[in-house]
């Protein structure tokens, strides 16, 4: 969903942006003096930085409640399952494999030599979440999977020339084992 | 300054312009070959694509902040006395540590990428000897090195004339209730990077040295965090500089070429200071994945990446059109590469902004549309104001004129910039990652395309670079004459 919107908030934002710009352009062989289009040019920019200023606190608003880092210091729940990860060139070791839709994964992710970046993909290939996996460190990524089928765990933190190659696939099996959902 | 100091001055800055020209297409070959392997339309090694990728990297930072650096002396040096030594010992250090880089890549297989985050490169050093990993490293301090001693330059030189750092920041107009115009822009924007660039440098220095000493010796190491924190510090803000550095140009040509003034007003020099202060908050935009940073650092690293699009936003685009606006202004080279650049810039800190926003970084972080954000203000920004400001160097000191293959190069350079920026951000929407050596197939439509844009941005760069290196034929003559003239 955020890929979504921060491409289309991007061509929508940028447009806006060409347009002024080739307005300007348009308007830049005719001349007139320069101060009185000062002194207009000041009155807008204060609309202009004001409405940027509302957009932004808008954004951050909105999304500063939603941060996926709630689970960071906290005690595990009771009800998620920790699973311990560690990334090493170039592979993902586990300390469990079974996923089960609708249930909540606390991932511990660290790494046993270099940096490397836990991204896990969905059955169609989105990038769902992310984490760093640091060594002498402890990212605790939340999750809880929506659908059955094979996800893959990408490195997204260049590690060194193996790093294209680290990859893993798991498999989330749905609520009660009943195949047919895959 | 008399003909003679300028005319050393002068060869300088065509020396670093010159050196930035030629590497920058190399650096571009380098680019399309990485998508070319990307798309499946050519076969090179992983380990040959992440060395390319390494010196891609940092090839393009270093000849942004060369490019960019040339800028800034040249037209400081219409304000201030400035000792050319000064900068031409920059340039023998970026130049020898540029040796050392090439040949720990090319010499001794180091492909870590231009950020090293530690331990990558004591591992790979375990892996292909210590000798690759120590000449990159080295030759990053070289470099670093060369561009603090000039900005030790710079502040002194600034000091002197304007009576303190503070007081080029116009801290007197916006505290003191001082009237009038503060300095000029250009030595208003050098304070800038003086400040944020020695800050990110000495913090670079610091990973680089302990980097170093980890691999001579195993049992001196650093935290992994912290490391990461200072890499990104210097990263960060040393590719923010070279902009900053850049922007200069856009300055002084578009106030020329308008006949219009662009001054230090109070809005002006607020702008400056915020993004002095912004610019080295925000880097911890990079560490958004990092859960164990604390929560307030990280938003901090969201809010204030917001807000340091406002001064880009608010003064300085808003300014460029502004001046421009029915300026009857005459359109060159010169002038249409400051005006593209400018849109270039803020195009790119449009996607920049949104990925520095934590839920979306959280699924976007390291795709390529990091990689889109950052070709979009560095190659239809930062280096359209260095392409631009070449054309204007030999306009004005020699007798370079406009033809019909500029015309065609900057539309060639801009319509296949966008694209190339497009297949980017197009590829980080469907999540496909950056620096990865081959891509799955869902993937590798948007590499082609990338690629396709590449060649022909590189064409373009070349018939830039070519007409840039004829054309300096003409400004050793007039500087000749002009001597032989003051003599006389």
């Amino acid at each position: 969903m955020y890929q979504s919107i921060a491409w289309y908030a991007t061509l929508f934002l940028v447009f806006l942006l060409a347009l002024a710009f080739a307005i300007v352009y348009g308007e830049s062989r005719r001349l007139r003096e320069y101060g009185p289009i000062q002194e207009k040019g000041y009155k807008i920019r204060k609309f202009y930085f004001l409405g940027l200023l509302a957009v932004m606190g808008f954004a951050s608003a909105m999304s500063l409640s939603k941060l996926p880092y709630h689970n960071q210091h906290a005690v595990a729940k009771e009800h998620a399952k920790v699973v311990e990860v560690a990334g090493l060139q170039y592979a993902w070791e586990f300390s469990d494999e079974n996923f089960t839709v609708g249930e909540e994964i606390q991932f511990r992710v660290t790494s046993k030599d270099v940096t490397h970046g836990f991204g896990i993909y969905n059955t169609k290939l989105e990038l769902i979440a992310q984490t760093q996996a640091m060594p002498e460190y402890t990212n605790t990524l939340t999750i809880t999977f929506e659908k059955p089928g094979t996800y893959k765990i990408l490195c997204l933190e260049y590690c060194s020339v193996g790093h294209h190659v680290m990859m893993k696939d798991i498999v989330v099996k749905p609520k009660g084992g009943n195949d047919h959902e895959l | 300054m008399n003909s003679e100091a300028r005319s050393f001055n002068n060869k300088g800055v065509a020396l670093a312009l010159m050196v930035t020209s030629v590497v920058l297409v190399l650096m571009m070959i380098f680019g399309v070959m990485m998508l070319l392997n990307q798309g499946n339309m050519i076969k090179i090694s992983p380990q040959f694509f992440y060395k390319i990728m390494t010196i891609h990297g940092t090839g393009m930072i270093g000849i942004a902040a060369l490019g960019g650096s040339a800028i800034m002396w040249y037209f400081l040096s219409k304000h201030i006395y400035l000792n050319s030594k000064v900068f031409f010992s920059n340039l023998i250090l970026s130049l020898f540590g540029v040796i050392l880089i090439l040949t720990a890549i090319f010499g001794f297989n180091f492909s870590d990428g231009w950020t090293f985050l530690f331990p990558l490169p004591a591992y790979s050093s375990g892996l292909y000897g210590k000798t690759g990993a120590l000449l990159f490293l080295s030759g990053m301090l070289f470099l670093a090195i060369g561009y603090l001693i000039m900005y030790f330059y710079l502040a002194v030189r600034l000091t002197m004339e304007y009576g303190g750092l503070h007081k080029t920041l116009g801290w007197d107009y916006i505290f003191g209730g001082k009237k009038g115009y503060g300095p000029p822009p250009a030595a208003v924007a050098t304070t800038m990077v003086i400040i944020t660039n020695s800050i990110a440098i000495l913090a670079g220095a610091y990973v680089l040295v302990a980097s170093i000493l980890n691999i001579i010796n195993p049992a001196i190491t650093i935290d992994p965090m912290l490391a990461k924190h200072l890499t990104y510090a210097f990263g960060h803000i040393f590719a923010n500089c070279t902009i900053y550095m850049a922007v200069i140009a856009v300055y002084e040509i578009l106030s020329k070429s308008t006949e219009r003034p662009w001054k230090s007003n109070k809005a002006f020099l607020v702008a400056w200071n915020c993004s002095t202060i912004f610019t080295l908050m925000i880097y911890t935009h990079h560490l958004l994945m990092d859960f164990a940073v604390p929560k307030w650092m990280l938003i901090v690293g969201q809010v204030f990446s917001y807000a340091n699009g406002l001064p880009v936003m608010v003064v300085t685009a808003y300014g460029a059109l502004m001046i421009v606006y029915r300026s009857a202004i005459k359109w060159d080279f010169a002038t249409s590469m400051m005006f593209l650049a400018m849109f270039g810039w803020v195009a790119g800190a449009v996607p920049a902004i949104i990925d520095s926003t934590i839920v979306v970084n959280h699924v976007m972080h390291n795709t390529k549309w990091v990689p889109g954000h950052f070709h979009t203000y560095m190659g239809m920004g930062v280096i359209a104001m260095i392409f631009g400001f070449m054309y204007y160097f030999n306009k004005t000191e020699g007798a370079q004129k406009q033809n019909s293959y500029d015309k065609l190069a900057v539309f060639t350079y801009f319509i296949f910039f966008t694209g190339l920026a497009g297949s980017f951000l197009y590829a980080g929407k469907i999540s496909a990652p950056r620096r990865w050596a081959e891509h799955l197939p869902q993937w590798t439509a948007s590499d082609q395309v990338g690629a396709i844009c590449g060649i022909f941005i590189a064409g373009a760069a070349l018939v830039f670079t070519t007409r840039f290196i004829i054309g300096l034929t003409k400004v050793s003559n007039n500087t000749i004459a002009e001597e032989l003239k003051s003599a006389s």
